[in-house]
């Protein structure tokens, strides 16, 4: 700090040290320097001077892409007749639409070379471009991922020009090594040393860096002070394209997007970017000995740690590229990879962070952490892509969702939309609620064995000469503009279906049919924090949760059959697809994805019994008090001579009062639980908690009272006499059903021997006996959810649990109401309640009755 | 019969058994300190205007009255800086004798100095009539109670700090009541001899300022007083431009606790980052400020502009929306005491401020830096004091040696007859101006390898960025 001045230059010199990669010669594919030879870079030879390349493309799926699994067509899992893998090469991607066909088929759509001229743009080389069916091969792009500025752009357009050997060679247009000249490309003698070594200040290879991944993959916006811009509904990069995750530190509020409630949005894209984290952080390479960890399964236990690994320089000769990563939305795609990534868990302890929530383990367990910390995707997204009709310039008719107004219009405001959870398949079998977006796509198929009808015989069927058929614009145009608007494409009459038909027809082409797909695409990145998080309980434990929200697939489908979920997609098939007012919905059904979500689920026929219940014994007890109050008069005359003892002990007046208050409130706190929508007056987790407490006063204070009982004796007042406990239960009956009316006296005398009549006695058996222990068993099991997930699924789960618990409360609530009225039969109405306060009974002297009976 | 009124314990039990284990597992409030307790509520001030009836003919008139009812105060103010202009002596590090300093007699590289200078200077002056060096700072009637308490807009202090000839001073002591922002920016908002040249964070903008320039005065409405609070007159506060010592100092935790973020990584920044580096993105938000300062092109015939060059002043350099230096800071700084030789080879550090990556109690701060061209004696090797202002002064005559010597005699320092100009620089600690919470910096404006980071790591002692190599504690403390 003595001199500020030299601060300026030690920045220089740090940013020249920022590389260890000794320079390097290009070689051909004779292994000769390019500079000599003049002929296009050999990656391979190149790099593979000091790395073993042929390891690397070998142990690359981004090379690979699904060559390795071919199979016959219709052969694999998604459901499709025409797909031969898992992957990129050979599985259909209705987003590109076009098709590699397989060899032989009648109609041919994309060879190999087509695959690679088209689908190249997002394939490093190697695998299928350098082994199937083709002459000139592409081998895997190192540079594209390892140089600071590639030319993807020159090396798309090689791959689109055919010049597939030069594709390599073009990723370094741009930087001073190389430029294109005419059909080749001539290398630039100054940027090489005598040696023939490429000078460092033109090519540093590198860790991949974010923006090497996003060429591909999605949005990636590294800059956090330049404003981030994307388009509204043509979003260039796939990730971002299929569910509008992007890659970013930047704070939305500072991008250039036009965001509804853009000032507010002070958080940014992406946590994991923000806090400057690689993409390689997480999809790490498999042999990477800095991230590598051994599995539990084979880590001996007595291990926490096992040092044995690669040492750096084995690492560096062969670094496997098969990079770590999640489960896909594809569910076979790269099986053995499957969760080789670090996924939340691995790095976060959600222990330290989420003591505010309520029962964790449990909702660790059935759902995802994004579903929580990706609650809303602020970029616009994919919603449809219908091929059934194409417009002139090719594009299928297309819907996407997040934004209010007309795509590409830069005053069109981007709302961005909620994702849709879905029980998501998990490794270990079980499934886990995770953010999805469902893209649904509608297309022509024909022949047999089926096939998408080709792009070709589309555009030659729908738009011959570049623009639409005459035929097809006078069914089509509504509104007699001449062009056909995005609503107006919508194969939505069979008039409009069958003028299609008929010009496929036309072509040769038989079989047709509409078919439609959903392809829900996971979403994992563009995770957030603290405020920005769903905390509230109510967002989905609530009758209107967000669980079960519909979620819009389409705004115009056309007519056909409803679309179904792609075959190979890794979630559990729950909730229902439909249309409403024109309108493609999806509506999840949780209990169909095993499980049952308090405050948002309940069972019709509990609810019934139970409020009949309620019902009966409500009916029950105005009748009766109104036939009471009716025959009053009679009553007082007969009444035995009243006398005061001591009836109920301290203690026994303290356990009663606080069970009592511990039920009612058990009572009121599981009506907010289980309908927050009717009865919200405290907020949920409030009084989940209430819930809790009391329920553990109340099982406290009943083994209290149990073992008082015991140890006094006084378990005596419950146990029924078996000898003429019928008739007595009769008689009792009777007088509440006659006697008490004529003012008789009751038939057992209530005294502190004798406390309670022979069907209080029943009454309690059962309810001590049978209704509270099954309260607290299921009671206990329902709380016991975060701690013994598997056990309690193992007895049928919360679907189970619940539905006994409230119906048990409803049976509890008639119990109350029947004991509250029964105490006002006593000397005088309110002897019995005042006798539980203060402990002394007015009670009707019985004369010689007196004493046991 | 005795047991009648057991109910009540009866009853007291069962709601003490209930409520106390419902009351201890329902969460609990954020029970962070509240930043507002901090904040003082003021009363409505006396109303003054039928107090103050008199005709006043001067500003010691009006003081005089003032003393009628409030008989301390001018005596406190005789206490402070604001009126002083120099502080009590204090014993700096490498110093045989302790100092003493204040605007009274220091050197920085804007005006220079105000010896010799004071009609100009002292208009800012919380006094009347301080003009030369025989100022008698004993008299109660001089202290100038209207610059921090008028209220009626109109009270302005000319040469010697008396008030301009047109203002109605029977208003202004009708007026007077708590200073506002207007009482305290008169003078610090134009510190260096206008709007915003000297500190880089403090400007006129700050009037009427957005929540984006200053979270505490834009969205909160805060007055000065809020933060620099004080009392009997002393004023909480401290700049490295004059103070030599970290007493009395405003601080962010005054209001606001220092593990207040929700993240703990964040938290953790806090023993080795001041709040301002983070909450502070950018300084001169809105008014561009001074960051260099050619007295050695001075007195040329050339286009004016007075954010570019002035005949009187030298050449310019105005900046705004200027990102900080960053520097370790422990609240105080090395001073240049008129007299320190300097190597006129090197930059001259005015305040160079004190900290560095093994000193526990520093942080990493925030600074505008402002560098100039200032005259120094090339035979005694010492920055120099001209005379500028007034009769003979270099703004009249363009005569450095004269300007040097009218300086010299009232600094008492000798000049050689040799001059010749040399760098100097000056530090500046940023901490007004504070963003809302949502623009405070991201990680990677600092801890990035793409593209420019903040931080020099390496020269401010890191091995390297401390997010990959490590904080300050890993390396040795």
């Amino acid at each position: 700090m003595r001199n500020i001045f030299i601060i300026f230059i030690m920045t220089t010199l740090s940013a020249l040290a920022q590389t260890m990669h000794p320079t390097f010669p290009l070689l051909d594919a004779n292994g000769d320097n390019v500079l000599h030879t003049g002929q296009p870079v050999s990656t391979m030879n190149t790099c593979g001077d000091c790395h073993d390349t042929e390891y690397i493309s070998n142990h690359s799926y981004h090379s690979d892409v699904g060559f390795s699994q071919l199979t016959e067509p219709g052969e694999t899992t998604s459901g499709r007749a025409w797909d031969m893998s898992p992957g990129l090469y050979g599985r259909w991607n209705p987003m590109v639409y076009r098709v590699l066909s397989p060899p032989g088929d009648e109609h041919v759509d994309l060879t190999t070379e087509g695959w690679i001229q088209i689908f190249g743009a997002r394939h490093v080389g190697g695998g299928p471009a350098s082994k199937d069916r083709i002459t000139e091969t592409v081998e895997m792009n190192c540079f594209l991922c390892h140089i600071k500025e590639p030319n993807n752009d020159a090396r798309i357009a090689a791959l689109r020009s055919s010049q597939f050997a030069w594709a390599n060679t073009a990723t370094l247009a741009g930087i001073g090594v190389v430029e294109r000249a005419g059909p080749v490309f001539r290398y630039n003698p100054a940027a090489f040393d005598p040696d023939g070594h490429i000078k460092s200040v033109y090519l540093k290879p590198h860790d991949p860096s974010n923006d090497n991944c996003g060429q591909c993959h999605g949005l990636v916006h590294a800059d956090r002070n330049t404003p981030l811009i994307t388009s509204t509904c043509e979003p260039e990069y796939w990730m971002t394209e299929t569910t509008g995750q992007i890659i970013s530190p930047q704070r939305m509020s500072d991008s250039g997007l036009n965001l509804a409630n853009k000032n507010d949005l002070s958080r940014s894209w992406d946590i994991h970017a923000e806090r400057v984290l690689k993409c390689t952080d997480c999809h790490f390479s498999i042999n990477n000995p800095i991230f590598y960890q051994e599995s539990e399964k084979t880590r001996p236990s007595h291990l926490t740690f096992s040092p044995r690994r690669q040492t750096i320089s084995d690492y560096l000769y062969r670094p496997s590229h098969q990079f770590a990563r999640g489960t896909s939305s594809y569910k076979n795609l790269i099986p053995e990879l499957q969760g080789s990534m670090r996924r939340c868990e691995s790095c976060h302890d959600s222990k330290k962070t989420h003591d505010w929530l309520p029962y964790r383990a449990r909702h660790m367990q059935a759902m995802t952490c994004e579903s929580c910390h990706i609650p809303h995707m602020y970029a616009p997204a994919r919603r449809v892509m219908d091929w059934t009709m194409i417009t002139p310039d090719g594009e299928p008719r297309m819907e996407c969702r997040g934004f209010d107004g007309e795509p590409k219009d830069i005053r069109t405001l981007i709302t961005g939309y909620e994702p849709v959870l879905l029980p998501r398949q998990e490794l270990d079998g079980s499934t886990r609620l995770s953010p999805f977006n469902m893209v649904t796509f509608w297309y022509w198929t024909c022949g047999e064995p089926k096939r998408p009808v080709r792009f070709a015989d589309l555009q030659r069927a729908i738009v011959p000469t570049g623009d639409y058929h005459p035929d097809i614009l006078a069914a089509f145009d509504a509104d007699k503009d001449g062009a056909l608007s995005r609503f107006e494409m919508s194969l939505d009459s069979d008039a409009k279906i069958e003028i299609i038909t008929s010009r496929l027809r036309a072509l040769g082409l038989d079989f047709l049919k509409i078919k439609g797909e959903i392809q829900p695409y996971g979403i994992h990145h563009n995770v957030t924090h603290g405020d920005w998080v769903t905390r509230d309980c109510e967002s989905c434990h609530h009758r209107h949760s967000k669980l079960t929200r519909t979620f819009t697939l389409a705004e115009h489908p056309p007519k056909a059959e409803l679309p179904k979920i792609v075959g190979d997609a890794a979630i559990q098939r729950s909730g229902s697809i439909f249309i409403e007012g024109g309108v493609l919905l999806f509506k999840e059904n949780v209990r169909q994805a095993g499980l049952y979500i308090l405050g948002h689920d309940s069972v019709l026929a509990v609810q019934i019994i139970g409020a009949a219940s309620v019902l009966v014994v409500m009916l029950g007890i105005i009748l009766h008090a109104g036939m009471r109050f009716l025959s009053a008069g009679k009553s007082r005359a007969e009444r035995g001579a009243k006398k005061t003892v001591y009836m109920y002990a301290f203690y026994e007046r303290f356990w009663h009062w606080l069970q009592a208050i511990a039920i009612i409130g058990l009572i009121f706190t599981g009506l907010i639980i289980h309908a927050p929508s009717v009865f919200g007056f405290i907020s949920f987790p409030a009084a989940v908690i209430i819930h809790n407490v009391l329920a553990f006063i109340l099982l406290v204070n009943a083994f209290l009272a149990v073992f008082y009982h015991f140890t006094s004796g006084e378990i005596r007042q419950f146990l029924p006499e078996p000898r003429g406990f019928f008739s007595q239960a009769v008689q009792q009956a009777t007088y509440y059903l006659r006697g008490i009316f004529k003012g008789e006296k009751h038939p057992f005398e209530k005294n502190p021997e004798v406390k309670l009549n022979p069907l209080q006695k029943l009454t309690y058996l059962v309810i001590l006996n049978i209704l509270l222990p099954l309260q607290i068993i299921t009671g206990v099991l329902i709380w016991g959810a975060q701690h013994v997930p598997d056990f309690l699924d193992e007895i049928g789960g919360l679907g189970v649990l619940v539905p006994i618990h409230s119906l048990v409360a409803w049976f509890f609530a008639a119990f109350l109401m029947m004991h509250i009225y029964l105490t006002t039969t006593g000397y005088t109405p309110l002897a019995s309640i005042k006798a539980m306060i203060v402990g002394w009974e007015d009670i009707e002297s019985h004369g010689a009755a007196e004493g046991h009976n | 019969m005795n047991f009648r009124n057991t109910w009540i314990t009866l009853f007291i039990l069962i709601v003490l058994v209930l409520l106390v284990p419902i009351i201890y597992f329902l969460p609990k409030e954020n029970n962070n300190n509240d930043p507002w307790a901090y904040v003082p509520k003021r009363l409505p001030h006396t109303d003054h205007s039928s107090l103050m009836t008199e005709t006043y003919e001067s500003g010691q008139a009006v003081t005089k009255k003032c003393r009628e009812c409030h008989e301390e105060s001018a005596h406190q103010i005789m206490q402070s800086s604001h009126w002083t202009w120099e502080s009590p002596p204090v014993q700096l590090v490498g110093r045989p004798e302790p100092v003493v300093l204040g605007k009274k007699n220091a050197l920085n590289n804007f005006c220079i100095g105000i010896q010799s200078n004071w009609p100009a200077c002292t208009a800012c002056h919380a006094g009347y009539g301080w003009t030369d060096a025989s100022y008698d700072f004993s008299i109660e009637e001089n202290v100038d109670c209207l610059v921090c308490h008028d209220r009626s807009g109109q009270y302005v202090k000319i040469q010697g700090g008396l008030p301009a000839p047109d203002v109605d001073l029977l208003t202004a002591a009708k007026s007077v009541g708590e200073p506002t922002r207007e009482n305290c920016g008169g003078c610090h908002f134009k510190g260096g001899g206008g709007n915003a040249v000297k500190h880089g964070d403090l400007d006129g903008s700050l009037y009427y300022p957005s929540e984006r320039i200053d979270v505490h005065m834009g969205k909160h409405n805060f007055s000065c007083t809020d933060c620099h609070q004080s009392e009997q007159h002393q004023m909480k506060g401290r700049a490295i431009s004059v103070s030599m010592d970290d007493e009395n100092q405003v601080y962010c935790t005054d209001c606001h606790d220092a593990q207040l973020h929700d993240d703990e990584r964040l938290n953790n920044h806090v023993a080795s980052v001041a709040c301002q580096t983070c909450h502070i993105p950018v300084a001169a938000v809105k008014e561009a400020t001074k960051m260099h300062w050619d007295w050695s092109a001075a007195g040329q015939d050339l286009p004016e502009d007075p954010h570019e060059y002035l005949k009187i002043k030298g050449r310019f350099i105005y900046e705004k929306d200027i990102t900080p230096d960053y520097f370790w800071y422990d609240g105080t700084a090395q001073h240049y005491i008129m007299g320190d030789k300097i190597d006129a080879d090197k930059v001259t550090m005015i305040n160079e401020p004190n900290g560095d990556i093994k000193n526990v109690s520093a942080t990493i701060w925030p600074f505008k830096i402002h560098t100039a061209k200032q005259i120094y004696d090339t035979r005694y090797k010492y920055l120099l004091q001209p005379k500028t202002y007034g009769e003979g002064g270099y703004w009249t005559e363009f005569d450095w040696d004269q300007a040097i010597r009218l300086g010299s005699e009232a600094t008492g320092l000798a000049y050689s007859g040799n001059y010749n100009f040399t760098s100097t620089a000056m530090f500046w600690p940023l901490t007004h101006m504070v963003s809302p919470t949502e623009n405070a910096l991201q990680c990677i404006d600092c801890h990035t390898k793409e593209g420019k980071a903040r931080m020099n790591w390496e020269a401010l002692g890191y091995e390297g960025d401390p997010m990959v190599v490590g904080g300050r504690k890993r390396i040795e403390l």
